[in-house]
């Protein structure tokens, strides 16, 4: 076992969970998704890019590529909340919370392929 | 090609080890401002509220930059500014830290090289116009580049020795001349520098090192069958090689450049002048007339200068005396004298008959010496000495010589001949043949350069005559009409006057013409030579790229150039033919 694999693996999966329980709800319920919980997402996803730095095999180019995508998506998401609440002042709609939710879908899509491919390639130098 | 290897390579590790850092900003970050977002504010109306994401990123922001704008949006609460002194300090010193290893991480030599190596090769694709590769950059080399430059020709450097290469930056050439400070003799580096690019004309090695120069020849003509070679050499077997290369391969050796120019001195008075006026020597007058004296001749130092001088000098029947301090077998013992040359030596071989001296040992301060000493016994020697350091310079022309060989310039001179005017060496071959009336031909071109050029400074052009170097002649052939030299050579202004220049030889396919004469057809492809002063290059340059301007000194009158003029020129052509019908 090596740590730094565990390491690896905890926050590409832990990315990958948050942003499925953030996107979990219906998709226009405002109660239904939490800003913390947005926050503490992106937070994970920079962090499992991070770690996907300077990585020169292919899968770990692949693999910083979904990241950067999944980061990429939710900040879009983050800004257009700030945007909504802060800055445009019409706060929060069921139509805003909808966009905002279809780009951390999207992200989460990202964040499926990088667990994919974490699995296959692990599977595969398994066998 | 792409971003040189090395650049991906240390571009990785320079990734991988920010990510340490960015982690830590990542960290104190997000759990600042998650913290920010928790704490509950200061009472309003009976209810606390936390900070917003946003306004927490925004004091994050702030804060840990050190700007501190203050309690935004609303005056904080104890709770909070308890968190503010931690987010603050915590934050600063991530900072830091993170900058530290961001500057140290730019500072390692490995990726401050890959990246000078990798801006190189851009800027040496970015080069256009025609240009060398120079494997070298010492005395013999930084004499080339000035050379070159004076010409306007690009060059691109490549040498072993930092320091030379970041001076390069700080010497005002008139072009754009780039560095790169690596070993010339692997293959990449040769590469970078472009020796498959169509526009790199030549690579002249140059460097101390035998070994390397051959390597560099022979890695460039593998990867270029096409381009010219020019470097130096002392050891016969490695000569051997070279000239087996295949494609055009020059070596040049200053000491046997240098003799053939004495010997050539010796019947043709005015040609070493021609010469060293050519290659703009200082204080060089065209007319000035060097004649070394026939008669006795000392040489002391019989290394590689004084093997090729004695050589020419027996050639042309003078006898010799030697003083060397090693033995050597093949020479005769009774004008060998075997010692290091000091007065005693100098008196055995008789220095009082003598009337030249050679001092050329490769101790300048020796020379030197020998110079003094001989003087003191026969004032009226003709002496010839050896320079081999440049920063000698000063001690040497207060030394009152006649003729002071620099190797290095030779080689430079030499070489920058080769690069810029390859035709020069058909035209000297020429006049020094041993023919009858070539002496006085080679006066005749001394006068002539004289009158037109005098004291300004020449400039030797070397020209093709193809439809990319000279439009307006190529349409002019196209049309099938005759394209005369001498038309070329009338001032476009005024067809009276001729240009300052005097026209040394044509190469027209695999023949050469010599002082060609002014009824010449030019036939495309031929190649030309010609000395003149800057502004006489500019405006021949204009004739055979300007129709307009060769059309007038061809015809005398000038081509109408709008539409108007040229219809209003045929109304009045066909005028003039009704009347004349």
């Amino acid at each position: 076992m090596n740590l730094e694999k565990v390491i690896f693996g905890f926050f590409i999966v832990l990315a990958l969970t948050l942003n499925f329980g953030f996107f979990l709800g219906e998709m226009d319920e405002i109660e239904h998704h939490n800003v913390l919980e947005l926050f503490i997402v992106i937070v994970v996803n920079l962090i499992a890019t991070i770690l996907k730095l300077g990585d020169r095999s292919q899968i770990g180019a692949v693999l910083l590529a979904t990241s950067l995508v999944a980061d990429l998506q939710l900040i879009m998401a983050a800004i257009y909340w700030t945007f909504a609440v802060h800055i445009t002042g019409t706060g929060l709609t069921p139509g805003l919370m909808a966009s905002i939710v279809s780009l951390s879908g999207g992200a989460l899509l990202a964040n499926i392929i990088s667990t994919v491919i974490l699995v296959s390639e692990t599977l595969m130098s398994r066998l | 090609m792409a971003a040189p290897v090395d650049l991906s390579r240390v571009t990785f590790i320079v990734m991988r080890d920010m990510r340490r850092p960015m982690m830590a900003l990542l960290l104190v970050y997000s759990i600042s401002i998650l913290g920010m977002t928790l704490i509950p504010g200061i009472e309003k109306d009976g209810k606390t509220e936390a900070m917003s994401i946003f306004h927490a990123f925004y004091f994050m922001t702030y804060t840990a930059t050190t700007t501190g704008f203050g309690e935004i949006p609303n005056p904080f609460s104890d709770a909070q500014r308890f968190w503010a002194i931690i987010c603050l300090y915590t934050s600063v010193i991530t900072w830091v830290y993170a900058i530290g290893v961001i500057v140290h991480l730019l500072q390692n030599p490995f990726f401050i090289h890959a990246l000078a190596e990798w801006k190189f090769s851009r800027n040496v694709r970015s080069i256009q116009t025609p240009y060398f590769i120079l494997c070298g950059f010492g005395d013999t080399g930084s004499v080339l580049a000035r050379g070159l430059s004076d010409y306007g020709w690009a060059c691109v450097i490549i040498d072993e020795n930092e320091e030379r290469i970041k001076a390069l930056q700080l010497r005002n050439y008139k072009v754009p001349m780039m560095g790169l400070y690596a070993d010339a003799s692997v293959p990449k580096h040769l590469l970078e520098a472009g020796v498959k690019r169509k526009n790199c004309k030549a690579i002249v090695a140059i460097t101390n090192n035998e070994e390397i120069n051959l390597k560099i020849s022979t890695t460039a003509r593998v990867l270029n069958p096409n381009i010219i070679i020019i470097t130096m050499s002392k050891v016969e077997v490695v000569e051997d090689t070279l000239a087996n290369l295949g494609g055009e391969v020059h070596i040049v050796d200053p000491f046997k450049t240098f003799a053939k120019v004495l010997a050539a001195a010796i019947h043709n008075p005015g040609f070493f002048a021609l010469n060293r006026w050519l290659v703009r020597e200082k204080k060089e007058r065209i007319n000035y007339h060097i004649n070394p004296p026939l008669g006795k001749w000392v040489i002391c130092g019989y290394g590689r200068m004084g093997y090729e001088i004695n050589r020419v000098l027996a050639k042309h029947g003078v006898t010799t005396t030697i003083i060397d301090p090693h033995v050597c077998e093949s020479e005769e013992s009774n004008h060998y004298i075997v010692g290091r040359t000091t007065s005693k030596t100098l008196v055995q071989a008789k220095i009082e008959e003598a009337v030249g001296i050679l001092a050329g040992t490769n101790d300048d301060g020796h020379n030197l010496g020998v110079l003094l000493n001989a003087r003191y016994f026969n004032p009226n020697l003709f002496t010839i000495v050896r320079q081999n350091r440049h920063e000698n310079e000063v001690a040497f022309e207060a030394g009152k010589t006649d003729i002071i060989m620099q190797p290095t310039l030779v080689t430079a001179r030499k070489i920058l001949f080769l690069l810029i005017a390859p035709l020069l060496k058909p035209f000297f071959f020429y006049l020094l043949e041993d023919k009858v009336g070539r002496a006085d031909e080679m006066q005749n071109v001394i006068e002539s350069l004289k009158t037109t050029i005098g004291d300004k400074t020449p400039y030797l052009t070397t020209i093709n005559f193809t439809r990319e170097h000279s439009k307006a002649v190529i349409q002019w052939l196209d049309k099938g009409e005759d394209v005369f030299l001498g038309d070329l050579l009338k001032h476009p202004d005024n067809r009276n006057n001729l240009l300052e220049l005097v026209v040394f030889i044509i190469k027209s396919k695999n023949e050469f013409i010599v002082l060609p004469k002014e009824d010449y057809k030019i036939k495309e492809g031929d190649q030309i030579l010609f000395c003149g002063t800057r502004r006489a290059q500019c405006l021949f340059n204009a004739i055979i790229n300007n129709e307009y301007k060769l059309f007038y000194t061809q015809t005398g009158s000038f081509m109408p150039r709008s539409w108007v003029a040229q219809w209003l020129a045929q109304i009045m052509d066909y005028f003039s033919d009704r009347k004349l019908n």
